[in-house]
């Protein structure tokens, strides 16, 4: 017990902000997708952890879809929507997400074996971060009633001024 | 494997300190606890006054990222475990730990970790919180992905059960050649992919007079296809020799999906057939956890309460339970379509409609089951239509119908559902959400009817309440009050409720839960 404390003691004086992982997903077509890559842009994101048998996420990314064209009138960001729904799951996300028109919109990424998802540390759905354009995670926020859409986006406009 | 923890510990530590540049350290923590009180009304089954009265389910997990390299561990705790899991797991245990390292081509992973191949049918581990499952693999992994052409990997490792990794010795390999990216077809996605799989587990006597080896070899084949929104995926899965029952049965698969997607409409469909699909870790261990094949009911995953009292289970074919046959085979079609702001039917604000039929059947006259008995049949409809800035409303419809033997006689019950999900926006911070559901059906318990009533102050609090009552058998209310307060990453819920008995499904295997009544707390944070 004594070493493993120490040893915890150790990482939290090395420690930084926490960022995005490279962990591959896939992308609507089922080709590989390392998240690393949605750094490229260098703009601010929403990523939002969502599953089809999760209704308060379905509730916030649509709140979000519907805001959208206002929001982008005020910040420069994307949205991308991480599906965790696992193979029984996986082609009805990509038809859910096409059929709620997120297509247009989002980025979408199908996270089948959950890696992304433990990567992030996401314990339960629907659970949302805002990244800055540097890649480090400004906010974080688990859970969704009708309104906190809000606080996301004001932290969304923070780091993109 | 304490001193493999150790030296694992320190020199995380000492590749945490070293460097130059700095890493991050993230983590998650989960705690689900229950107290039980005695409650006469609940039925004899489940909780009895003599039991423990607690029940806590506790999950640390704890990540160090720095560059290409990443290392973590889990603990979790029983103390004891919440009533209808596994017994298998039971007091603290650091279960978990690995040390990884990537970059754009090589991924190579010491320690345990979740893997799959193809759909999982012929090998998935995964970490199932609600059912109590992880039998994440403890060994090793290698990966290369040549320019996204080709991808190969190979892992080796011992699964987890329970607390404890098994003796069980798994090796396998998945290779993944994607033709268009060779050809350098742009559009268009082609890819062909195979798995190869071995476990070597040691049998009884019996078993090996019967005919079964320590040793099996299972095989995929797969084929991907996506073209301009059009897709088919194929895959063929053999797991070999498994024991069912005392006998070595040779286990099979096939899976077929293609739809559409594009233009706000997407539809898919999906034929499967199982045949002795029971790949178990320990081979004469019935335990629902006791699974390294991903074998998941493909049919509509409900959420609302009536909706979910009879979720099916797939006949995967395997002995688990009282009732066994050699599989199924059957289907399900699923199609959405938005139908866009503006046009006569989406109005000012759009509205959303879904639809999923599926239906399957026994394969043939093998264990308790005949052949060609309908197992499960399910019509939904469902429409999602946000009336005003301040009002949305979904209405679902769902016929559900099973049969109670698992295949055993052509009798099945039917259920008819109905459920009204109305939400309110007073204000930009005040909300309110209604549940209005109705199950009628001339077999089993009856008649049900459910509400339920979500008051929401954003962005912190949440407050419930609801009850389903059974107004056509037991006249039995199972009632819930609950309350939750999130801040950032952090939410902390707290209820006190009637449980009803019934299961939990993932996987092809389903926990059984008994009815109880109780406090519960929930708290989940991360950093």
């Amino acid at each position: 017990m004594r070493t493993f404390l120490l040893s915890i003691a150790l990482f939290i004086s090395a420690v930084c902000a926490a960022q995005v992982p490279s962990v591959k997903v896939e992308n609507s077509k089922g080709e590989a997708f390392d998240t690393k890559a949605l750094l490229e842009e260098g703009t601010p994101m929403i990523i939002s952890f969502w599953s089809t048998s999760c209704k308060p996420c379905i509730r916030e990314l649509d709140a979000v879809y519907d805001a959208l064209p206002d929001w982008k009138e005020e910040a420069d960001f994307r949205v991308v929507a991480v599906s965790t729904d696992d193979s029984r799951l996986l082609a009805k996300a990509k038809s859910f997400a096409e059929g709620r028109g997120w297509g247009e919109d989002f980025v979408l990424l199908f996270d089948k074996n959950q890696d992304f998802m433990r990567a992030m540390n996401v314990s339960v759905v629907p659970h949302v971060f805002v990244v800055d354009g540097t890649g480090k995670i400004v906010y974080s926020h688990t859970s969704y009633v009708p309104g906190n859409e809000l606080e996301l986006f004001d932290a969304v406009k923070k780091c993109s001024r | 494997m304490k001193r493999l923890f150790l030296i694992f510990m320190a020199a995380m530590a000492t590749v945490a300190v070293s460097a130059q540049e700095k890493g991050y350290l993230t983590g998650s923590f989960e705690t689900n606890d229950h107290y039980y009180v005695a409650d006469e009304g609940n039925g004899l089954r489940g909780f009895e006054p003599d039991d423990d009265p607690f029940g806590s389910n506790n999950y640390l997990k704890l990540d160090y990222y720095k560059g290409k390299f990443s290392a973590g561990l889990q603990l979790e705790g029983y103390a004891p475990a919440i009533i209808g899991y596994p017994s298998e797991l039971d007091k603290f245990k650091l279960t978990n730990f690995y040390a990884d390292w990537k970059d754009e081509d090589f991924h190579i992973t010491a320690g345990t970790f979740y893997d799959q191949f193809g759909s999982g049918l012929l090998f998935r581990t995964w970490e199932d919180r609600a059912l109590g499952l992880n039998n994440a693999l403890m060994g090793a992994r290698f990966a290369y992905n040549w320019d996204n052409k080709v991808a190969f990997k190979a892992l080796w490792g011992m699964p987890r059960y329970g607390m404890e990794f098994s003796e069980t010795q798994v090796r396998g390999a998945d290779l993944s050649v994607s033709l268009a990216n060779i050809i350098g077809l742009d559009d268009v996605v082609l890819s062909v992919e195979g798995s190869a799989l071995n476990k070597f587990a040691e049998i009884g006597i019996d078993a090996e007079e019967a005919g079964a080896k320590p040793s099996t070899f299972g095989w995929s084949g797969r084929l991907n296809f996506d073209y301009s929104g059009f897709f088919l995926k194929g895959e063929y899965v053999d797991i070999g020799r498994q024991l069912v029952a005392g006998t070595p049965k040779r286990g099979n698969a096939q899976l077929v999906e293609l739809g559409y997607n594009g233009r706000g409409l997407g539809v898919t469909l999906t034929g499967r057939r199982l045949e002795w699909m029971g790949q178990r870790i320990l081979p004469s261990v019935p335990s629902p956890i006791n699974m390294m094949s991903y074998v998941p009911a493909m049919c509509t995953q409900y959420t609302y309460m009536l909706t979910t009292l009879h979720p099916y289970n797939p006949q995967i074919g395997d002995d688990t339970s009282f009732a066994y046959n050699s599989g199924e085979i059957g289907g399900q079609i699923d199609a959405f379509y938005n139908f866009r702001r503006g046009t006569a039917l989406g109005g000012k604000r759009g509205m959303k409609i879904h639809a999923n039929f599926s239906t399957y059947y026994t394969l043939a006259q093998e264990g308790t089951a005949q052949a060609g008995n309908l197992l499960f049949r399910d019509l939904s409809v469902d429409v999602e239509k946000q009336w005003t800035k301040k009002f949305k409303m979904l209405l679902q419809y769902s016929m559900q119908e099973y049969n109670p033997s698992y295949g055993a006689n052509k009798t099945t019950w039917l259920s008819n559902i109905i459920v009204a999900d109305l939400l309110y926006k007073w204000t930009s911070s005040f909300s309110t959400r209604l549940e209005l559901q109705y199950l009628t059906t001339h077999e089993d318990q009856k008649d049900w009817m459910a509400a339920l009533l979500e008051v929401n102050f954003a962005p912190h609090w949440s407050i419930w309440g609801s009850d389903m009552y059974n107004h056509g058998s037991s006249k039995r209310h199972y009632y819930n009050v609950g309350v939750s307060y999130t801040k950032g990453r952090t939410r902390v819920a707290a209820g006190y409720g009637r449980y009803k008995e019934g299961m939990v499904c993932s996987g092809g295997v389903c926990r059984e839960i008994p009815n109880y009544t109780g406090a519960n707390l929930s708290v989940t944070t991360s950093f």
